[in-house]
């Protein structure tokens, strides 16, 4: 029997065993009881909301000859307050047309201190009053200096259209994204481990390892927790989905923020590679998973391998937040090229980045280190299911010298 | 489907040379050989520890052999034809959660068989085996004895050419025992070879055309029950009509002659036991009971199995 017909036979059985008992009801529904995650990603959230504002700025198109006290103002307003980051145009090198379409710019000064136009992204927003207190402080500056005791200046404020998702929203939904994947790999790898524990502790395995080769077994348990990990993903997003087509239906404009939330590459590519890079997260991790789980003999030396892997998603799933956080930066850099850490990352970048080709080679080298760990995982859960022969030939393993030329059986 | 009727012919379905196996410093097989005739039931005999798991292991390709080479089914890779061939380990092993009908398909699928045949057959041969009601029945609700059979079924399910079984009886009522000897015979009279090890004599000696008597590793005896069973002399077992005074009696038995429950036993000399018994009678002994046996394969196996720890005693 040849690899694939043995893998597709393990993973029949294994998808089957795991969806066709009442305890999988649980497992649909453990992301409802993982909500305490949501402290977890409280820190990630904190870390965004920074992010976010960092990347919002406010934009003030005076005459020329009002830029200097513009700047002058606002350094000495900037000591009482905390605006957004202000960019100053001159008016005739500035067209607020394009400015507006910028989802990063909160309010729009123009006009004159005397007569400001304001317009802003939400109505009575700080940045907004901000750049009103900024325009009277100047305009003041000047009746000041002609005595003239009049009102120094009227505001005229408008709302700017949206016209896209900001980069912070972005940056959310990358976030989202991340943590969704790092999810559903800390469920499913949890399972496999703990199924392979189950097979080696009622001895079925040997019946596996008699019969075909061990490398469609490993790939059959990988093969048969994909299919579950699908079927959740089909779930929920059945769920979600009928929801806001629901909500959508029932009560129009509800929820019109959250539909007007895209990430930059799109809705239908964002969904690919999204599921592109859950595969190749489940693939690089539930391979390293079964292979370490494979030198466990006990139920607890299951339990005590659990911590490290366990350690090793969240550092990973870290190292991606971060990455989704800070797009661009160097430690987005690295989540992206790690090969573990690169489908949470990637599957980020693909918010908060419009271009397709990184993806591209994202995925070809997430497929070389696939075939990398597997191949390396099959060996090291060929000598932990059973203990001796093609294991890892590590010098401290092979102690007899072996007649290669001799072996043949 | 393999031969219909079994023949005797010299093709060996499995052929072992040198076979030696190594787990960290402790040497668990040692240079074994084996040639076991096609449709024969091969005994793989020993002591517990003696290497027959590891040595059938390396057999179906489980583990590689450290040393040596074996060619099973004319394959080169034991793997190339696991799914010609049928494993029952010692380890039992199902999923508690499937039915017994299901784990029989699954281990059939395992080696190639369709679902659906899978589950056709380990009905009918449920049935055949008075365990039609447990089909549907999940392992867990089966009791350690119909667990196995279940196993044995699934390791049968695909009609192996060759078929294994690692110690089949432990665990087995003696209703289930002759079950299942009766069912190694069957699958022997279909033309499948059988390769059995068990540390019980009496089904080795019953079933077995063959065995091979491995200790410490080492492979101390290959051939069949009868030649095991010829390595010691007969037994000759003499109850004396009158005991008389024991010293003239002993004076006239062989030096080896040991007493018991009134009865003596000594190995049959070269020339007979008709010389002694003209002594005895010439000596108003008499004869009360006279009974001439070759010894059993547990005696042989003693006997070959206590050489070969004396051996190894004088060589630490």
């Amino acid at each position: 029997m040849n690899i694939w017909a043995s893998a597709l036979v393990v993973a029949r059985r294994d998808f089957t065993s795991i969806v066709l008992t009442p305890t999988f009801l649980l497992f649909l529904l453990a992301p409802l009881l993982m909500i305490g995650f949501a402290a977890l990603g409280g820190t990630g959230a904190g870390q965004l909301a920074q992010s976010a504002e960092a990347s919002e700025y406010i934009v003030a198109i005076v005459p020329s000859e009002q830029l200097s006290a513009f700047v002058a103002a606002d350094a000495g307003l900037r000591n009482v307050s905390n605006p957004p980051r202000l960019v100053m145009r001159a008016s005739q090198d500035a067209r607020i047309g394009a400015l507006g379409r910028d989802p990063n710019v909160v309010a729009i000064l123009s006009g004159s201190a005397e007569r400001p136009r304001i317009l802003e992204r939400a109505p009575g927003s700080y940045a907004g009053r901000y750049l009103a207190t900024l325009a009277e402080t100047v305009a003041r500056q000047g009746l000041a200096r002609a005595a003239d005791t009049h009102a120094a200046s009227s505001a005229r404020f408008e709302t700017i259209a949206s016209t896209g998702t900001t980069r912070a929203a972005q940056a959310g939904l990358g976030y989202g994204a991340v943590f969704a994947l790092f999810l559903l790999s800390l469920l499913l790898g949890g399972q496999t481990v703990g199924m392979l524990a189950e097979e080696k502790g009622n001895k079925v395995i040997e019946i596996m390892a008699a019969a075909a080769p061990l490398e469609g077994v490993f790939l059959g348990k990988l093969l048969g927790m994909l299919g579950v990990a699908l079927l959740f993903i089909a779930f929920w997003a059945a769920l979600i989905g009928g929801g806001i087509a629901l909500v959508s239906a029932q009560a129009p404009g509800t929820l019109g923020g959250l539909l007007s939330l895209t990430p930059a590459i799109g809705w239908p590519w964002f969904i690919v590679l999204a599921t592109l890079y859950f595969l190749s997260a489940f693939l690089l991790l539930g391979s390293v998973f079964l292979g370490v789980g494979a030198q466990a003999n006990t139920v607890r030396e299951i339990q005590m391998l659990s911590l490290p892997i366990t350690f090793f998603q969240v550092a990973m799933f870290s190292l991606a937040s971060a990455a989704a956080n800070a797009p661009g930066t160097i430690w987005a850099n690295v989540a992206q090229w790690l090969p573990w850490s690169s489908p949470f990352a990637m599957a980020a970048r693909g918010a908060t980045d419009a271009a397709l080709w990184p993806h591209v080679m994202a995925l070809s080298w997430q497929a070389l280190w696939i075939a990398i760990t597997i191949a390396l995982a099959v060996r090291l859960f060929r000598a932990g299911v059973l203990r001796s022969g093609g294991g890892l030939a590590l010098p401290w393993r092979r102690k007899v010298t072996t007649p290669k030329a001799d072996i043949a059986c | 489907m393999i031969r219909a009727s079994r023949e005797a012919n010299l093709t060996h379905n499995v052929v072992a040379e040198g076979l030696g196996k190594n787990f960290g410093d402790y040497r668990a097989v040692d240079d074994v050989s084996l040639s076991i005739r096609e449709g024969s039931i091969f005994g793989v005999l020993g002591p517990n520890g003696a290497g027959k798991t590891t040595t059938l292991r390396m057999l179906m390709g489980i583990i590689d052999p450290d040393q040596g080479k074996c060619s099973v089914l004319d394959a080169a890779r034991p793997r190339d034809v696991a799914h010609r061939i049928g494993y029952l380990p010692e380890e039992r092993g199902l999923y508690p959660s499937m039915t017994a009908r299901d784990s029989i398909a699954f281990m059939g699928a395992l080696r190639g068989l369709s679902w659906a045949e899978g589950r056709r057959r380990a009905d009918v041969r449920l049935e055949a085996l008075g365990l039609g009601h447990a089909s549907a029945l999940k392992v867990r609700k089966l009791s350690k004895g119909m667990a196995q059979m279940v196993q044995l079924v699934g390791a049968l399910v695909h009609d192996p050419e060759l078929i294994v079984l690692d110690e089949p009886f432990s665990g087995l009522d003696p209703v289930n025992q002759e079950r299942l000897e009766a069912l190694v015979r069957a699958e022997r009279d279909r033309g499948a070879t059988i390769i059995l090890s068990t540390h019980v004599m009496a089904h080795a000696q019953r079933l077995c055309d063959e065995l091979a008597i491995i200790a410490g590793g080492q492979r101390r005896f290959l051939g069949s029950v009868e030649q095991a069973r010829a390595l010691l002399p007969m037994l000759v077992r003499y109850r004396p009509r009158v005991d008389g005074h024991l010293d003239d009696m002993a004076q006239l038995l062989p030096a080896d002659a040991t007493r018991q429950d009134g009865e003596w036993r000594f190995a049959l000399a070269d020339d007979g036991v008709e010389p002694l018994l003209s002594a005895l009678v010439a000596a108003h002994h008499g004869v009360e009971a006279l009974a001439i046996a070759r010894p059993d394969l547990h005696d042989a196996f003693v006997h070959i199995v206590g050489a070969a720890d004396q051996s190894a005693g004088a060589m630490s």
